[in-house]
């Protein structure tokens, strides 16, 4: 173990969290990302008994979750795992494949309403030109935000994350924090 | 006067207000312009050029004269029309466009100079002499002839965008649009209704007529109620669809909190961009003037807004009116004025045939013909059968016909046909694909008209989407069509204003004719009819229509201006989106930003990044002591710098080899693995595009790293090459430029600072791990990393690299753990020192002139297989070009080398023709002790030792030069080998 002390991408000692009205969003440093690509001719793995999922998805397994990036590619969550080599754990689990890090490439905001999904479908509204309501759960898509690159993935009706760069974590984080102040401000 | 009866107003809640200086009061539901003429106030504003006194001509958005400069400080809003704003407790607003009071505006004295002030007089007038433009001329017209002026403070207020889709959108909330959403929404179709108006209904709220014997306002309430309840529907009141854009795609502006005296904690106003599979327009229509004599007197205005204000706003300019008319929409109005106890003195009707539709006097076959008042109407001339009378009345209302509300239908290049029997222009359906035009808009202007077309509309749009809709039962309503008579303007002397807004009158557009300015665009622009903020919208359609009068073509052959968004004026701050300052774009953060910022470093913007540039010391006075003292530091002892920022793209595969050694000029595929090799890519046109390392971590597994500017486009290129140009390969592509914080650790004590955070078992003495070595391996008990020996500054040098939310905690360990060593945090500054210094070559060199022969790389370029741009790259041309990168040393050591300067032959004339290069990178260094630069010279290899000269004549500066070796630095090599 390492005697070296992480910071989130926000730069803090702890993640952040905030509420807005039903909105709380909050930074997620827990989770590790691994991006899988099919080598030529290799099967579709299952990794970790995850079926992974067509364009525009997402899916949960046990403890871990994927989504589409590209043809033939896929991002692997782990929650709870972004301090380890869970890149060497996939590996071993997806043969013929290409595996590379991602974990500390982005950064997670998760982003939980307490009344529903009215309040998500409001904020997408104001953050990505997405169909927030044809954008139910288990959709997932890379998209513009803010003037930068984001995959926005629906885990729930009432739950949506948004992974950005991490090196635009502040940014990303400011565009989330001052659209749902104001959102709070106009469903009062 | 006091308020008539009736009116959508809610008088339990009054409201105060001012208007310049003046305190009045008004009802919940009136907009300032009736709030005004409740309390007696009809001079609103001065013209633009002229100044002449003006008041209210239309209720809505559509109104030219009324703009005043609304709220106060920082909040202040010019060119707001009163007529839109609507009244709050606390309002501020003051007439703009004066000197001294509204009253007795000072520069009314135009007026009396209107004979020099005629249309296109600008061009012709203040030509000469030239110098008097910028300081004299221009500053005076602005103060002279302009709108509302702006407050010079930043809007304090917060903006929003957004994004909406539906399966239909429309636009107008009035009959049409209402009976579209009904149609729509029960059909269980995604709808958005968008209104400008904070209150549904549209022209239904300024009419008598009854739906199903009963006031419209009650059937507004209910379809109001049950469009409430369907969840698939959404009311957008105070939203204005400004722009139909491509696939469709509109432009919508929603005033949020325009109506509350601050916004608390919403936004002023959102820009949402509405993606609609069809669209039904049902923006209604704007009723035209008639321009005669003096036909810009307070109190004149148009009889749909006379009865607007009445029916609506319960209020009426003058206890007496009279109408002039060409239809019989101008009778309405006397009839709805009458009907509240309005004196009507009388209905001028244009049409001989005409006939009273009630009890007050009419004048068949009469025009208006001039008016007086200077400050407000008094009296009109009318001319009848021959003769002429004045007749006393403080207010005209003026129905000229309606013009169909076409303009977004128009945005895509559509081109209104004329209607002869409508006398009108009317959508041709060749607007924006999957854009209906329903009810007024469309030329169906009756209400019975205009709630069926818009139902149809809807079913319609609905059938293209293969969604069945049931036509909804519909009120009863009047159906009455008047064509109106062909009326332009009142011929006669004195000048009859077309555009009120850009006081544009009859006689300016017989200039226009008379000097060739014949069609319309080029009418538009001479005279400046139909510019600002209404766009014409009461002037336009008249004004063709004189034209064409006076070039004896038809009113369709003339034709209209181009239609283009934005349909009303749209705030600046609303088209940015409310980033501002630092916000304004997304700014990219190191993993070591947060460490740096504690260190009091100095940043730097490097494309969207901020880098560290340099990290000043208490006693250091200057820059350059600064950085000097990091250069040296770094040479003596070990430096330390965040190099993240350089793209980093992970390639694997098991023809990654292959891959690369295509895309870089230089081969790839023979690098053993465990080693770097140093690579440079070429644009297909040969030209050196981007440099950095390639390392081989497995047999089928590289990282390659790019310039900071490249990254992106580098990434993009290669993906462009693995998707399109050779889909053949097995190559797995991704970036990890943030996935890894990347540290340089660079000097004679690199190693070992280093071996004091590597974990034990891994070797990194130099024969373990010689220059240009990498391996995956452990730090600081169990970290996992990479690690790079390779060199930007010329000395014995790392990059170490730890997944990045490790990257702060790492370059503190560094720093503390190197103290004895003289461990160093350098900025780019120091960087940018040590690579001159080291004859580097960066972005300033690869700046897309360059190829790799003149940067002294021309053997890299592989003659032993093909890669992009290699064989462009031998091409003659460039082959031929001399110019050699080299170093540059004053010949006196306290003279400055600016980068930048062109080199010349000692003695040579200074010319274009005579160049020999130029200077692409200089600093000051601390190595050498004096300044050094890095240029590219002609035949360069061969001058070495020969003074030439750097100069810059465009500032007469020269200093005398000596071509030395680009290698200031260790020029064998041997420091990196250590």
């Amino acid at each position: 173990m390492t005697d070296l002390t992480p910071i989130t991408a926000l730069g803090g000692s702890a993640p952040a969290a905030h509420q807005f009205g039903p909105l709380r969003i909050s930074e997620n440093p827990d989770v590790a990302l691994v991006s899988l690509a099919l080598r030529r001719g290799a099967t579709q793995p299952a990794p970790m008994g995850l079926e992974l999922p067509g364009p525009g998805q997402w899916v949960a397994g046990n403890g871990v979750a994927a989504f589409w990036t590209g043809p033939g590619q896929w991002m692997i969550e782990a929650e709870g795992r972004a301090t380890e080599d869970f890149a060497a754990a996939l590996a071993v689990e997806a043969s013929g494949c290409s595996i590379t890090e991602q974990t500390d490439a982005w950064t997670v905001f998760e982003i939980v309403s307490g009344n529903g999904g009215a309040p998500i479908r409001a904020l997408m509204e104001k953050l990505v030109n997405l169909d927030a309501g044809a954008f139910g759960p288990g959709s997932a898509t890379r998209t513009g935000l803010h003037h930068m690159s984001a995959y926005v993935i629906r885990r729930a009706d009432d739950r949506l994350a948004i992974i950005g760069m991490r090196s635009m974590a502040v940014a990303l984080w400011h565009a989330l924090d001052e659209t749902a102040e104001r959102l709070k401000g106009e469903l009062q | 006067m006091t308020r008539l009866s009736g009116g959508l107003i809610d008088r339990s809640r009054s409201l105060s207000f001012t208007f310049d200086g003046r305190r009045f009061t008004g009802y919940s539901g009136d907009t300032l312009a009736s709030a005004l003429l409740a309390n007696d106030v009809r001079l609103m504003g001065r013209s633009f050029k002229y100044h002449r006194p003006r008041g209210l001509i239309a209720a809505g958005s559509e109104e030219p004269n009324a703009l005043v400069e609304l709220r106060s400080g920082a909040r202040q809003e010019p060119n707001t029309r009163a007529t839109v704003a609507e009244l709050y407790d606390g309002l501020t607003a003051r007439s703009q466009n004066r000197i001294g009071s509204l009253n007795f505006d000072l520069l009314a004295m135009n007026d009396l100079l209107s004979p020099f002030f005629a249309a296109g007089f600008y061009y012709k007038t203040f030509m000469w002499p030239r110098a008097f433009w910028e300081k004299l001329y221009e500053p005076a017209i602005r103060r002279a002839a302009g709108l509302g002026s702006l407050s010079m403070q930043a809007d304090p207020d917060a903006y929003d965008k957004g994004f909406l889709h539906c399966d239909l959108l429309v636009i107008g909330g009035g009959a049409a649009g209402l009976t579209a959403a009904l149609t729509a929404a029960r059909s269980g179709a995604r709808v958005i209704l968008a209104d400008e108006d904070f209150r549904l209904g549209g022209r239904l709220l300024a009419e008598t007529h009854l739906l199903d014997d009963a006031p419209a306002t009650e059937w507004v309430a209910g379809v109001e109620e049950e469009l409430a309840s369907l969840p698939n529907l959404r009311i957008m009141r105070r939203t204005t669809v400004f722009g139909a854009f491509d696939h469709g795609i509109y432009g919508a502006v929603e005033r949020v909190a325009d109506h509350l005296p601050e916004p608390g904690g919403k936004p002023r106003q959102t820009l949402w961009r509405i993606t609609a599979k069809r669209a039904v327009l049902a923006a209604g229509a704007i009723e035209r003037h008639i321009p005669f004599a003096n036909n810009d007197r307070p109190g004149i205005m148009l009889a749909g807004a006379m009865r607007a204000f009445a029916n609506r706003w319960a209020v009426c300019p003058a206890d007496r009116v009279a109408i002039f008319t060409n239809n019989d929409d101008g009778h309405r109005t006397a009839l709805d004025l009458a009907a509240k106890g309005v004196e009507v003195t009388g209905v001028i009707d244009s049409r001989v045939d005409a006939t009273a539709m009630g009890d007050y006097p009419i004048f068949a076959g009469g025009l208006v013909s001039n008016a007086k008042g200077r400050l407000g109407l008094t009296r009109i001339e009318v001319r009848q059968n021959g003769r002429s009378r004045w007749i006393e009345c403080s207010a005209l209302g003026i129905s000229g016909g309606w013009n169909p509300n076409l303009h977004l239908a128009s945005h895509h290049r559509g081109r209104p046909v004329w209607d002869e029997a409508l006398q009108s222009f009317v959508p041709a359906g060749d607007g924006p694909p999957g854009l209906i035009v329903a009810g007024a808009a469309d030329g169906q202007g009756s209400t019975a008209a205009a709630l069926r077309s818009g139902a149809e509309a809807a079913g319609r749009a609905l059938a293209e989407l293969d969604l069945k809709a049931a036509m909804p039962e519909l009120p009863q309503a009047e159906d009455a069509v008047s064509k109106p008579q062909a009326l332009w303007h009142v011929p006669g002397k004195g000048r009859a204003w077309v555009d009120f807004q850009n006081d544009v009158t009859v006689k300016d557009i017989k200039l226009a004719h008379q000097e060739n300015m014949r069609p319309v665009e080029h009418l538009k622009r001479w005279t400046t009819l139909g510019m600002a903020t209404d766009q014409g919208k009461t002037a336009n359609v008249t004004a063709l229509a004189i034209m064409s009068e006076l070039t004896g073509k038809s009113i369709p052959e003339t034709g209209t201006t181009i239609f283009r968004p934005p349909y009303t004026g749209v705030s600046l701050s609303v088209l940015g989106g409310g980033n501002t300052a630092e916000h304004f774009r997304p700014r990219r953060l190191t993993p070591t930003h947060h460490w740096a910022e504690a260190q009091g470093a100095v940043f730097v913007e490097v494309g969207p990044w901020m880098r560290a540039q340099y990290f000043p010391r208490p006693g250091e006075a200057h820059w350059r002591e600064t950085v000097d003292r990091e250069v040296l530091a770094t040479r003596k002892g070990v430096g330390i710098c965040d190099v993240t920022t350089l793209g980093k793209v992970d390639v694997q595969g098991a023809d990654a080899g292959e891959f690369l050694n295509r895309l870089y000029c230089n081969g790839m595929k023979t690098l053993k693995v465990g080693m770097v090799r140093y690579g440079l890519m070429l644009r297909e046109d040969g030209i050196a595009w981007d440099d950095g390392t390639c390392a081989r971590l497995a047999e089928d597994h590289y990282v390659v790293t790019t310039t900071t500017a490249q990254a992106g486009p580098v990434y993009r290129q290669m993906e462009f090459a693995r998707q399109c140009l050779w889909p053949e390969m097995d190559v797995q592509l991704i970036s990890t430029t943030d996935a890894w914080a990347q540290i340089a650790v660079a000097g004679p004590n690199a190693r070992r600072l280093l071996e004091r955070i590597v974990d034990e078992g891994f070797d990194i003495s130099n024969e373990a791990f010689p220059f240009m070595a990498c391996t995956s391996l452990t730090i600081c008990g169990g970290l996992r990393a990479r690690l790079f020996r390779i060199s930007f500054s010329g000395e014995l040098a790392y990059e170490v690299a730890v997944p990045a939310r490790f990257g702060h905690a790492l370059m503190q360990r560094l720093v503390e753990t190197g103290e004895d060593l003289g461990a160093t945090p350098y900025g780019t500054e120091a960087l940018g020192v040590m690579r001159i210094e080291k004859g580097h070559a960066a972005g300033n060199e690869l700046n897309g002139q360059t190829s790799p022969q003149m940067l002294g790389m021309g053997r890299m370029v592989s003659t032993k297989k093909d890669s992009i741009g290699a064989v462009m790259s031998r091409r003659e041309g460039l082959a031929a070009d001399t110019r050699r990168l080299v170093g540059l040393q004053p010949v006196d050591a306290a003279r400055p080398v600016l980068a930048g300067m062109h080199l010349f032959t000692d003695g040579a004339a200074q010319s274009t023709a005579t160049d020999q290069g130029w200077i692409s990178s200089a600093c000051y260094s601390p190595h050498v002790g004096c300044h050094i630069g890095l240029g590219f010279l002609a035949n360069g290899s061969e001058r070495m030792g020969e003074v030439i000269t750097g100069a810059n004549p465009l500032d007469g500066q020269q200093v005398a030069l000596r071509v030395v070796s680009a290698h200031f630095v260790d020029p064998d090599g041997g420091r990196l080998r250590d």
